[in-house]
């Protein structure tokens, strides 16, 4: 019962929506005549000769455009995801700003200079079925350094990478995730030729981007603390406070929830001291009488002991649970 | 009418002569004219922070290269030709070069009308009018008034591959 934790902060759909709109322009932008894509260039004239007149045309002449290698990666996240006990979403998109079909290779790496802790990351995943959300055991799941699948000319794709808080992460410590694509083909500096190996047979060449982008993810670690203290008055049958048989001990326990996070499934349990007797009805939560029974309310209480189910409290809270015994 | 035919037989005769010599001009027709199309690709090498541009043969092309497209004309008969226009419609995958586009006519409209490019509009797609840019033409066009026998010359525009 020393610590508690919270979960996640979802994307709502409002901000991914809000991205998907900040993507499309740039996208639009990118368009590129596709690879393999023939450019036929042929001029003709009209002219007059004397009473005559004629007409003439050029030879076509002919460029076949090759496949050039662009990749744009986005961290979908603007405001810090936060991190509590369980797992988080990261999501990225990968966009092939290029004008042939390409996979590319994904790396995430947790250890982002300035990080307060490094984030484990677990799953890496895309969003094969296309809904903008990470379903677990839907979306396909990828390895570390892995590739997507064959992303046409002008397409994004989301990326989800699951991370967990690493054990010493502390409340309100903050961290970057950074995620990489890289052609598949190949990178390198812009202008390098991979030869025969573009779309359609022709050659594919490093794009401005070098064939590679990457973009970083941030999250903040969001703990609860909880400490529980535990205190006793003693009114005794003379009007003194001596713990004499017939003496009422009246027991308080304060649980105190600090940090940015909340605790969760929050109990707060006593048992009767030996040589003591629960007194019926006695139970208090925050001032207000708990029922002895398990019923509606968060109280149980009997010869056993107390349980008072808190559920989740938040952090900055103080949660006060008060019952009697009597000394037999 | 014998004067004609006497005519077609020397522009036949001169047309040939030309064949052989230029074996691009593949069609045998009888034409006082010739036209050969070329493209060449900019090549921008950085060294040293110095930039070299060269134009080249394209051997690898991909969205944002310039490309030349040139076409040579010859009057390769032994009269003058009148009223000379070559109309060149700008390729599907690139978009007229903005540089240079105003010293020849364009159209935007698949030539159906012709101007210079600032004097042009086209459906700004929200019911009204702008000003036509550089990647709306649709063709370019010269016109050559005279083309005196054996007068040749070449007539280019650069373009960007989308």
């Amino acid at each position: 019962m020393k610590q508690g934790h919270i979960t996640i902060l979802r994307l709502t759909s409002a901000v991914t929506a809000g991205f998907t709109f900040a993507i499309v322009p740039q996208a639009a932008q990118a368009a590129g005549v596709l690879a393999g894509t023939l450019i036929e260039n042929t001029a003709s004239a009209t002219y007059s000769s004397g009473t005559a007149s004629g007409s003439v045309s050029s030879n076509t002449v002919t460029v076949k455009v090759d496949e050039l290698l662009d990749v744009a990666v986005a961290g979908l996240t603007t405001t810090p995801v936060t991190a509590g006990s369980t797992s988080v979403v990261l999501e990225y998109s990968i966009t092939n700003t290029g004008n042939g079909g390409e996979a590319f290779n994904v790396t995430v790496d947790p250890a982002v200079a300035g990080n307060g802790f490094d984030a484990v990351v677990q799953t890496i995943a895309y969003d094969s079925n296309g809904n903008g959300t990470y379903d677990a055991g839907v979306d396909t799941v990828i390895t570390n350094g892995g590739a997507t699948s064959s992303l046409a000319a002008d397409a994004s794709l989301k990326v989800f990478v699951i991370v967990t808080l690493p054990a010493g992460a502390t409340d309100g410590q903050s961290s970057q995730v950074r995620l990489t694509a890289d052609a598949v083909t190949g990178t390198g500096t812009p202008g390098t030729v991979f030869t025969g190996q573009g779309e359609g047979g022709g050659d594919a060449v490093v794009g401005a981007s070098g064939a590679s982008d990457n973009a970083t993810d941030q999250m903040i670690a969001s703990l609860a603390t909880v400490a529980l203290a535990k205190s006793a008055s003693i009114v005794d049958p003379f009007g003194g406070s001596q713990p004499v048989p017939g003496a009422v001990i009246t027991y308080t326990l304060v649980a105190t929830v600090s940090g940015t996070g909340q605790a969760e499934g929050l109990h707060v349990t006593d048992i009767i001291p030996a040589g003591t007797t629960y007194q019926v009805s006695s139970l208090k939560l925050d001032g207000a009488s708990l029922t002895d029974a398990a019923d509606a309310d968060a109280g149980v209480a009997g010869a056993s002991g107390i349980d008072v189910d808190l559920g989740t409290v938040a952090g900055g809270t103080t949660k006060t649970v008060k019952f009697d015994v009597k000394i037999n | 009418m014998k004067a004609n035919w006497i005519a077609s037989f020397i522009g036949m005769t001169a047309f040939a002569a030309c064949a052989l010599t230029t074996p691009a001009l593949a069609v045998a027709n009888p034409q006082p004219v010739e036209l050969i199309g070329d493209v060449k690709v900019e090549k921008v090498v950085v060294e040293n922070g110095k930039e070299t541009r060269s134009w080249i043969k394209p051997q690898v092309v991909v969205p944002g290269d310039r490309l030349t497209f040139s076409t040579q004309y010859r009057n390769t008969s032994t009269d003058k030709v009148d009223n000379f226009v070559v109309t060149n419609p700008i390729p599907a995958g690139v978009m007229l070069a903005p540089d240079g586009a105003a010293t020849f006519d364009v159209s935007v409209d698949g030539g159906k009308t012709w101007g210079k490019l600032g004097a042009l509009q086209v459906a700004d797609g929200k019911g009204g009018q702008r000003a036509a840019l550089h990647s709306d033409v649709t063709h370019v066009r010269w016109t050559l008034p005279v083309l005196n026998p054996g007068t040749t010359g070449t007539l280019t525009y650069n373009a960007i591959v989308r």
